[in-house]
């Protein structure tokens, strides 16, 4: 499997980590009463077959975390943007 | 001040090695001492960084991942690079001394190519990886910095701890073409 | 012995003899044989056993689908099992032997199987060893290992070398027979970088087996002339002797070059084989069709073999198969075996054709229309063949040809499946998109013509398509014959694994119809050929039995590898001391010449102990503690994890990463810090220093160094990419020694430069970049894991080593030596601090008696879930320190710890032993442990138990520091 990492270009896939889910939002309270979003978010992921977009990190190159979009069945990759600009994602 | 001591002072060992097809296929040589300086650009200064880079005098400059770079020299005294580009970037880089914990090693010749084919997935076809270009990948299972000096003439940058293990697998994926250490 | 060396033509070098052995005899043959062909051109047909019934097999193919003709080639631990005859390249000194037989191939025990075929039907393993049960491990496994296997595997260490190399190219073409020569040189004309790659040694594919005419010239001239063009271009790269076996995701291909297979010994400096990884933009398959052989009575015994091989063991190289031939065919393509064979001037008998209104060109052989045969005459050997009819043809080597089946394997790697063509008979290859598309005979087109035009437009990159030369083609019709109902002899479809054309509707009746079930139930289609001769057969007559069409049927799943890759080939260079990286410190040398013995930790070697006169690991260690808690040691600690932390948010940065705060700590001072997972769960511990205002230097764990570096780059560009902060790994830059003890003040004041390390300049938790030796920089903290007055001196790493001697010698007066991680293992359990084995994964904070470093003021990584019941309870297992009560016990880690009078039980465990250690100081061993809701049961009586050892003694639990609890060394 091929990965485009933006700041390196094209990579096989043994120089990156991957690490799950992208979606969940690290919840920004520390109010007891917001317990079940973090228990959201760090335990509950969905695992789709499909559409999926996934936290990398580009371990052995330039060390970014990226986003990659890609099919869990085909291993299409749609699209991989920095974990940066997903962070400023709306 | 005492003289720096190479990792590679026991390995790096010159002379010539390998297959005997005439001249060698590759040559190799330990960049030692060097001085090299890590920059990574402050929040929201990367292209004020770039620019600056840009018209760096007096050490090259490798890119070496987003928003970070090499900074590299020769013949300087200890910290010197440190300590100057500490105080002309301070505003938009944090600078790290890492002269002694990366080891350079220099790579020429007509088989330098296919030697590193060995350890990099990077297509190092002049077209895609000119010289002047760096990047960041693995090799034999170490980190490599990986910068193309010439059309046929390589440095690799490893951590000094993995220096002389990298040295092996690099002088014995040479062997076939015959390489001189130099 | 009688020569089947036929007088002239072949791509050998008849002038060079080369000599081989084969069971031990000794045989001749020529450079550019196959061990296959040099075998048969010495008469000699039998080379194997059948895996299940022990039959005698001769060759069946001339290439790499070959079933039968499986050797042990080389010898000791260059042996390789299982190796096809029809591909090992002839040399010098080669040694085979056959497989699967005992005492010989002419006479073997294990032939009488095959009198008790009846049993052996499909599933037989299945039914036969299922009771009773007992037997299974002592009678039935035993006794099936020793008659399975084929080949043996050397028990000696492969001496030859092996590489891997990755490879870019716009165009992969996969396959040199015309189709392939056609795509190259249409993308190397146009300028791409392509790779032309083949399994054989010569380019050339068919071309060199077959007579064949394109623009006025045979075949084989063209292909040399375009090999040569290919050969002159810089933008190619040609790649004989090199099997691409697997396509994988992003049009990656796996491929093996045998390098130095065909020598007897790989020169020192060159490798055996190299396994390719090849990112190609575009692909073409152009691997060609593979023949397939009809099931029909006898169609195993040696001498039978596919008709294409037959004509390519004469037209390549020059071995005759026999003295008097019949071909029995169900298409046209038998017929030029017929034609080829009596050019040669081998007499062809006859050609036996299924079909009764076939019309190909039989050159002048008869041919008797509409007949099949029933049964093939002799044992070792062809006697004769007997037809539907009753009338026997005498003959003494038998062609068949069942028809072309495309070679769609790769194309298939990821899952798609192939597509029935009726019109050739034959699976050809799905739609699997513009990046890899098939062409030529691997597409299922049969006439020269086509594959040379196919060739031209998939190569064409640049849609540019270069002229077509013309060519001769050879008609080619089919009716398919997929089997021969009347056979009067045991027939095959399968040979590898002796499966019957009576197998796959047994496998149907038993309820096993599907393809894949018939194929793990029948066993067709396994081992080392895959089914690459039967599966269509098999599928077809499955078809047949079950109702279906082929299409319906479909085949099992392909899957890499095209043909077996040896192991040597995966791990590459790999192996030995090259297995994994080796690390050392900047300290190594000091530390080698001072005797120290290593240990791996992680990646790196780290002095573990310094053995003297006489010293076993736990002496040296000892006396190195005794050292550091009475004199002066020092100890290379530079694997710490070091990260340099800078910018206006540093602080900030780390407050969110540490339960415990660092924005408030003071400029040239040091603070323990304590790192959780977002779970709650404590993930890492370090001292963390103030250089400047926004300038930290971490350390972390050696174990966990880049995970943590991970870890930060996660939270920093996914959490929170707005806070202004710059890192970077500084482990390797700095060599870092502690230097603990009584005297540690003494030894360092003499080597650092213009400074006083009192308490009032050089207090507990200091830390200060200074300069020692004379000008060197270095970075002093004084921090202490040992429990002792203590410091840590960094110096840049190419200094280390000087500047440990530099110690060595200031601290020489009073005594000093150097310590290993035993030693600052054992110091770590006196005072009870915690380590990889409380830090495990599964403790809080609080378990580790860490609690109250926990800021209720900030948010941090882990703060919320830290708070969940579960990790709040109180009898959560926690840190304890244990004592045994009997003060001559040894303590074992890994004890498990019960209450006072339980018996051992899994319901009555309460913890266990995570460290231990002698201590010199209390004469005694001691522990940590973690034990449930342990800080309360401090001064209780515990039952130890080791079940490995099956020991049971009693304990004391007690606070974690056994050794100067009021920490006075420490502050001394």
């Amino acid at each position: 499997m091929l990965i485009k990492c933006p700041h390196c270009g094209t990579r096989p896939v043994e120089e990156f980590a991957f690490l799950g889910d992208a979606k969940p939002k690290r919840p920004t309270s520390n109010d007891p009463a917001t317990m079940d979003q973090w228990f959201d978010y760090v335990y509950l992921r969905d695992n789709p077959k499909g559409r999926f977009d996934e936290y990398v990190h580009h371990a052995g190159g330039c060390r970014s975390w990226l986003v990659v979009t890609r099919d869990t069945a085909t291993h299409e990759v749609f699209a991989t943007v920095t974990a940066r600009e997903w962070a400023q994602r709306p | 001040m005492p003289d720096r001591v190479s990792p590679l002072a026991g390995s790096a060992v010159q002379g010539r090695f390998g297959a005997d097809k005439g001249a060698p296929g590759v040559k190799l040589s330990v960049r030692h001492p060097a001085s090299i300086v890590a920059i990574i650009a402050r929040q929201g200064k990367s292209q004020a960084l770039k620019l600056t880079l840009d018209r760096m005098q007096g050490c090259a400059i490798q890119w070496a991942g987003a928003d970070q770079y090499y900074a590299v020299a020769d013949g300087l005294r200890e910290g010197e690079l440190y300590s100057e580009l500490k105080s002309r970037l301070n505003v938009l880089a944090a600078v790290s001394d890492q002269s002694h914990g990366r080891v350079i090693l220099r790579i020429s010749g007509p088989n330098a190519r296919n030697v590193l084919a060995k350890g990099t997935p990077v297509d190092l076809h002049p077209d895609e990886f000119p010289a002047g270009k760096s990047a960041v990948t693995q090799m034999a299972h170490v980190g490599v910095h990986l910068t193309r000096a010439s059309e046929d003439a390589f440095e690799l940058s490893v951590f000094r701890g993995f220096a002389e293990n990298f040295w092996e697998w690099l002088t014995e994926q040479s062997e076939e073409f015959g390489y001189q250490v130099t | 012995m009688t020569s089947f060396r036929l007088a002239k033509g072949g791509l050998i070098d008849r002038a060079t003899e080369l000599s081989f052995r084969f069971d031990g005899k000794g045989f001749t043959g020529h450079p550019g044989d196959t061990l296959a062909s040099a075998l048969i051109s010495n008469g000699v047909h039998l080379m194997g056993r059948s895996f299940k019934y022990h039959r005698p097999r001769g060759v069946i193919s001339a290439g790499s689908s070959e079933p039968n003709a499986l050797v042990e080639l080389r010898e000791g631990g260059r042996k390789e099992a299982n190796t096809r005859a029809t591909v090992v390249e002839l040399y010098d000194g080669l040694v085979a032997r056959s497989q699967n037989r005992w005492p010989s191939l002419d006479f073997d025990i294990g032939a009488i199987n095959a009198l008790a075929s009846s049993m052996f039907v499909a599933g037989f393993y299945y039914k036969t060893f299922m009771w009773p049960k007992s037997f299974w491990e002592k009678i039935y496994e035993p006794l099936i290992r020793r008659a399975a296997g084929l080949g043996h595997a050397s028990r000696e260490p492969d001496p030859d070398k092996y590489e891997k190399s990755y490879a870019h190219c716009d165009l992969l073409v996969i396959g040199s027979g015309p189709t392939g020569l056609m795509a190259a040189v249409a993308a190397a004309r146009g300028g791409a970088r392509v790779i032309l790659a083949d399994e054989g040694a010569a380019l050339g594919g068919s071309l060199l087996n077959e007579n064949e005419e394109i623009g006025g010239v045979s075949g084989l001239t063209w292909a040399q002339g375009i090999i040569a063009e290919l050969g002159s271009l810089p933008n190619v790269t040609l790649m004989p002797r090199t099997t691409v076996f697997g396509w994988y995701d992003g049009n990656i291909f796996g491929a093996v070059e045998r390098v130095n297979d065909h020598v007897l010994e790989p020169s020192l400096y060159e490798p055996r084989q190299r396994y390719w990884r090849i990112i190609a933009r575009r692909a073409v398959l152009a691997a060609g069709a593979e023949e397939r052989p009809i099931a029909f009575g006898g169609n195993d015994v040696p001498g039978v073999m596919l008709a294409s091989a037959m004509r390519t063991f004469a037209n390549r190289y020059g071995a005759a198969s026999g003295k008097s031939i019949a071909v029995f065919t169900n298409n046209d393509s038998g017929y030029r075996t017929a034609r080829d064979m009596t050019a040669h001037g081998v007499r062809v008998e006859v050609i036996i054709d299924s079909r009764a209104d076939a019309k190909a060109d039989a050159g002048g052989v008869p041919v008797l229309r509409g007949r099949k045969i029933v049964n093939v005459k002799g044992g070792k050997g062809v006697a004769g063949v007997e037809l539907d009819d009753h009338t026997h043809v005498p003959c003494d080597t038998l062609a068949m040809s069942g028809g072309w089946s495309p070679i769609v394997n790769l194309a298939c790697h990821q899952g798609a499946k192939p597509r029935w063509d009726a019109a050739i008979a034959g699976f050809v290859p799905p739609d699997v998109g513009p990046a890899f598309t098939a062409a030529g005979s691997a597409a299922g087109k049969m006439l020269l013509s086509e594959c040379l035009a196919d060739g031209a437009a998939k190569g064409a990159l640049d849609g540019k398509l270069p002229q077509v030369a013309t060519c001769r083609d050879e008609a080619f019709a089919i009716t398919p014959l997929w089997w021969v109902r009347e056979s009067t002899g045991k027939a095959f479809v399968d040979y590898q694994n002796d499966v019957t054309p009576k197998d796959m509707p047994l496998a149907a009746r038993e309820g096993y119809s599907d393809i894949e079930l018939v194929k793990r139930y029948t066993t067709a289609g396994m081992a080392t050929d895959q089914g690459k001769l039967g599966n269509v057969n098999a599928i077809a007559i499955l078809a047949e039995a079950t109702g279906k069409t082929i299409e319906q049927v479909s085949t099992t799943t392909f899957r890499p590898y095209y043909t077996p890759v040896s192991f040597g080939a995966f791990t590459g260079p790999f192996t030995g001391h090259h297995f994994q990286p080796v690390r050392k410190t900047p300290l190594h040398e000091w530390a080698d010449e001072e005797g120290a013995v290593f240990v791996e930790s992680g990646l790196w070697m780290r002095s573990s102990w310094f053995p003297r006169e006489g010293e076993d690991w736990l002496a040296a260690a000892t006396r190195e503690v005794i050292t550091a808690r009475e004199r002066v040691a020092i100890c290379d600690v530079s694997t710490l994890g070091k990260i340099d932390v800078q910018g206006a948010d540093a602080g900030a940065f780390l407050d969110r990463l540490y339960c415990n705060t660092f924005s408030t700590l003071a400029i040239g001072k040091a603070r323990y810090g304590l790192m959780l997972r977002e779970d709650g769960i404590v993930f890492d511990d370090g001292t963390t220093s103030r250089l400047a205002e926004d300038h930290y230097l971490m350390t972390t764990t050696t174990a966990n160094a880049a995970r943590v570096m991970s870890h930060m780059e996660f939270c920093h560009q996914a959490l929170w990419p707005d806070l202004d902060v710059q890192y970077i790994s500084v482990t390797e830059q700095w060599a870092q020694m502690a230097v603990a003890g009584p005297r540690s003040r003494a030894t360092l004041q003499k080597i650092v430069d213009g400074i006083e390390l009192d308490d009032a300049t050089f207090p507990y938790l200091a830390a200060k970049e200074l300069t020692v030796l004379g000008g060197i920089p270095a970075r002093l903290f004084r921090i202490s894991f040992s429990g002792e007055h203590a410091y840590e001196l960094a110096v840049p790493a190419d200094y280390g080593s000087m500047a440990a001697r530099a110690i060595m010698q200031a601290g020489s007066e009073f005594g000093i030596a150097p310590y290993g991680v035993e030693a600052l293992s054992i110091m770590r359990v006196e005072k009870g601090h915690v380590a990889g084995s409380e830090l495990n994964g599964t403790t809080t904070a609080a378990d580790l008696g860490l609690g109250k470093m926990m800021s209720a003021k900030k948010d941090y990584i882990g703060r919320m879930m830290a708070q969940r019941e579960g990790l709040t309870d109180e009898n959560r297992q926690c840190v304890v320190g244990i004592l045994p009560v009997d003060k001559s016990d040894r303590l074992r880690a890994g004890s498990h710890l019960l209450k006072r009078n339980d018996p051992p039980s899994m319901a009555n465990d309460q913890g266990y032993v995570t460290a231990t250690a002698w201590s010199p100081a209390l004469d005694r061993w001691v522990g940590l442990a973690l034990l449930a809701n342990g800080r309360r049961r401090h001064g209780e009586i515990v039952k130890i138990f080791d079940g490995l050892r099956n020991i049971h003694m009693y304990g004391e639990i007690c606070e974690p520091m056994h050794y100067d609890r009021e920490n006075l060394k420490l502050h001394a």
